[in-house]
């Protein structure tokens, strides 16, 4: 299969804006249209045009000097989304093409419509216009890219006669060939193809029969596959650097769809990803997003950064937007069919967590333990851990279930900060003394008593073995 | 007696319609809803469906901080931690201390401490968990506006949990009269002597009345007798 993006010198610059838009190239009176957005096509502008006509037609028209680098970014992390479909993918990068070897995918996928239609929606969910051309030999499938009418070719022994009715127009030659072809009055790939080769090599170079021969499938046509790194990281530069939020996302959601593709076609996940906002002279905006469980899905993640980005104070413009994900984890069975009710529970809630620590902060959202101390205000702790109860392991006293203790004391449900009492309330029972912690240099000697307030409330005090001050430390809530 | 037979006649009429339940709603009964028990029988006694309701908010005002407001809740609590479900604090005005927590049954893995800095995000945080697994949510808020509380009620029937608001009484206002809000139970609560008095301002479904619960656990056995 082969995908060609038509549009790919714009649509590689993503800038969410539904202004009129146009990527040129050349220099001076060289200087053309090479894509437009889809504003820019809906007010009559088109590829070719040069520059000045164009902007008869639209003033407002904004212009953008072609970014190659752009292009090869956009095209490989493309190639690196579209591993989710087929393991073999490579890239064309002058023809701004794709080929996925998909033969060995249909089985899995479903069958070949099924396949295709997952691809066009996941390709317009990434803001890619693209042709798709299906047929046995890459060169076939590119022609047939660009002749959306001529429907899928499965067999070789088809696909000369299917090729044969199209014009020259499409075909992979340079362009002074296609003249000299069209001059002779040769007008179909049927006639083409009916010209001894011999002749042809003598005419137009040893080029133009080899990809004859590779276009039928006589000769084999391989192509550098395209190589799946270790730690994923794209980066993407906007057009004009942005302060909007909502100018952000866009790209933002892009970046993450393609990272969902990579990582699907790693069957990879992830619990870390950094993305980066670079400025034109601030130093980077870093956000780290670290998730409880592993995740891939975009939506996901999209909705856990969205968070964060809106709490983040932008001090300048963002001109370039990177992510960068290093560590890689196994996903848990956490693909929707395969759920079990349990599981997804534990899914949903770790995603929930997320949630909250994306918008509170990671502090926010805690668990308690308890540790193993006399002194009441180092009896307990806040749990840093994940979010899973943590694995009976020995050692540690801070698990989450309480050893069976009836002996422990009794406490108060609220703990205070130690505070001066100025007025002593009612007292009951014996006091219990508690000394701990000299080894500390905390030395601490407090007679604990329970009082009442005349209000009612049920105080926790003690009295200072050293200064024989009051203070309130606890309320039985 | 002829007169008796005839007036026997509609007497039975109106038996039939009384019999029929569906047709007929009693003043002093309760209506059926989800609820779970409070673990104190007396109260669950006064309360439709027999405890606390479940998809539903409930507003909790004590008349001041320590008097058993949390005691109150946390039998219901550790059923919920015994069956694994989640319960969570969100801003709460003390530390929760966990060596009485855990004292109290309550599983420490069950149970999420939430510190948002603005009431409004520990209302929002309180909504989410609500919706999406939590068992029960403790919210301390200082809202008022009939809005957040409606939106609350919202989040707990969607989750179908447990929504318990606690909120300050007003100052200078008479015991009892507290604003209007879309809660499904609201209780004042008030010291008693050996325990508490809890005053069910408004619930739904049910006459309001007012009960006297015994607080046991770790107050009353450091008190001994002098309380009880």
């Amino acid at each position: 299969m082969s995908l060609l993006l038509p549009h790919l010198p714009i649509e590689a610059r993503p800038a969410g804006t539904a202004d009129p838009a146009a990527v040129t190239d050349g220099a001076g009176a060289h200087r053309r249209l090479i894509a437009c957005n889809e504003p820019a096509l809906r007010a009559g502008i088109s590829a070719g045009m040069d520059v000045p006509s164009a902007l008869m037609r639209v003033p407002m028209l904004r212009l953008l000097p072609r970014s190659q680098a752009d292009e090869r970014r956009a095209l490989h992390a493309l190639a690196g989304w579209a591993q989710q479909f087929t393991a073999t993918v490579s890239v064309d990068l002058l023809r701004w093409t794709l080929w996925l070897e998909i033969g060995a995918s249909l089985g899995y996928f479903g069958g070949l419509d099924a396949l295709r239609s997952a691809i066009d929606a996941g390709l317009a969910q990434l803001g890619y216009t693209a042709r798709t051309g299906i047929a046995p030999t890459p060169e076939a499938a590119a022609l047939l890219a660009a002749h959306p009418e001529v429907p899928a070719v499965l067999t070789l022994k088809a696909l000369r006669a299917r090729l044969s009715p199209l014009a020259l127009t499409h075909l992979a030659v340079d362009a002074r060939t296609l003249k000299a072809l069209q001059a002779s009055g040769i007008r179909t790939c049927g006639e083409l193809l009916q010209l001894p080769p011999p002749a042809l090599a003598r005419r137009f170079g040893a080029a133009l029969p080899q990809y004859l021969r590779r276009l039928l499938g006589e000769e084999s046509d391989p192509r550098p596959r395209h190589t799946v790194p270790e730690a994923y990281r794209r980066r993407c530069g906007l057009p004009e650097p942005v302060d909007a939020l909502e100018a952000l996302l866009f790209p933002l959601r892009r970046l993450l769809l393609e990272l969902e593709g990579w990582l699907r076609g790693r069957d990879a996940a992830l619990q870390r990803l950094t993305v980066t906002l670079a400025h034109r002279s601030m130093p980077d905006t870093q956000l780290e997003l670290i998730t409880s469980s592993p995740q891939r899905e975009a939506v996901r993640l999209f909705a856990l950064l969205r968070e964060k980005l809106e709490r983040t104070m932008l001090h300048e413009p963002v001109s370039e937007l990177r992510i960068a994900a290093t560590e890689l984890v196994a996903p848990q069975a956490l693909q929707g069919d395969f759920f079990d009710d349990r599981a997804r529970r534990q899914h949903d809630w770790s995603a929930l967590l997320d949630k909250l620590r994306a918008r509170l902060g990671s502090e926010a959202v805690r668990r308690l333990g308890l540790r193993d101390d006399h002194r009441p205000e180092h009896a307990w702790c806040i749990r840093t851990e994940d979010d899973r109860p943590p694995a009976n392991e020995g050692g540690s006293n801070e698990g989450g279930s309480y050893p069976d203790r009836p002996d422990s004391p009794d406490r108060p449900l609220w703990l205070l900060e130690p505070t001066p009492i100025a007025r002593l309330p009612k007292l009951f029972g014996a006091p219990e003394r508690i000394e701990a912690g000299w080894w500390a240099g905390e030395d601490t000697s407090r007679d604990y008593y329970v009082a009442r307030t005349p209000e009612g409330a049920r105080w926790w005090i003690y009295r200072d073995g050293r200064t024989g001050k009051w203070f309130l430390q606890g309320l039985w809530a | 007696m002829p007169s008796l037979t005839h007036a026997s006649r509609p007497a039975a009429a109106l038996d039939r319609v009384l019999r029929d339940e569906r047709r007929i709603w009693r003043g002093r009964e309760m209506a059926r809803v989800p609820a779970r028990a409070t673990g104190f029988a007396a109260l669950d006694a006064c309360l439709p469906g027999g405890g606390w309701p479940v998809g539903a908010l409930t507003e909790i005002v004590p008349a001041c901080d320590g008097l058993g407001e949390l005691s109150l809740v946390l039998p219901a609590l550790r059923s919920l931690c015994e069956a694994g479900r989640a319960v969570a604090l969100v801003n709460p005005p003390y530390t929760p201390y966990a060596p009485a927590l855990a004292k109290a049954g309550l599983s420490l893995d069950s149970l999420l401490w939430v510190h948002a800095v603005r009431d409004e995000e520990g209302r929002w945080a309180a909504e989410q968990l609500l919706r999406e697994g939590a068992a029960a949510v403790l919210l301390w808020s200082s809202a008022r506006e009939e809005r957040a509380l409606r939106r609350l009620q919202l989040a707990a029937e969607a989750g179908r949990a447990c929504a318990f608001l606690y909120r300050r009484r007003p100052e200078g206002r008479p015991q009892g009269r507290i604003e209007p809000s879309p809660a499904a139970l609201r209780v004042a609560l008030y010291p008693a002597e050996g325990g508490l008095r809890v005053e069910l301002v408004k619930i739904r479904g049910a006459p309001a009345s007012q009960v006297a619960l015994p607080l046991g656990g770790s107050f009353a056995r450091r008190c001994g007798a002098c309380c009880g």
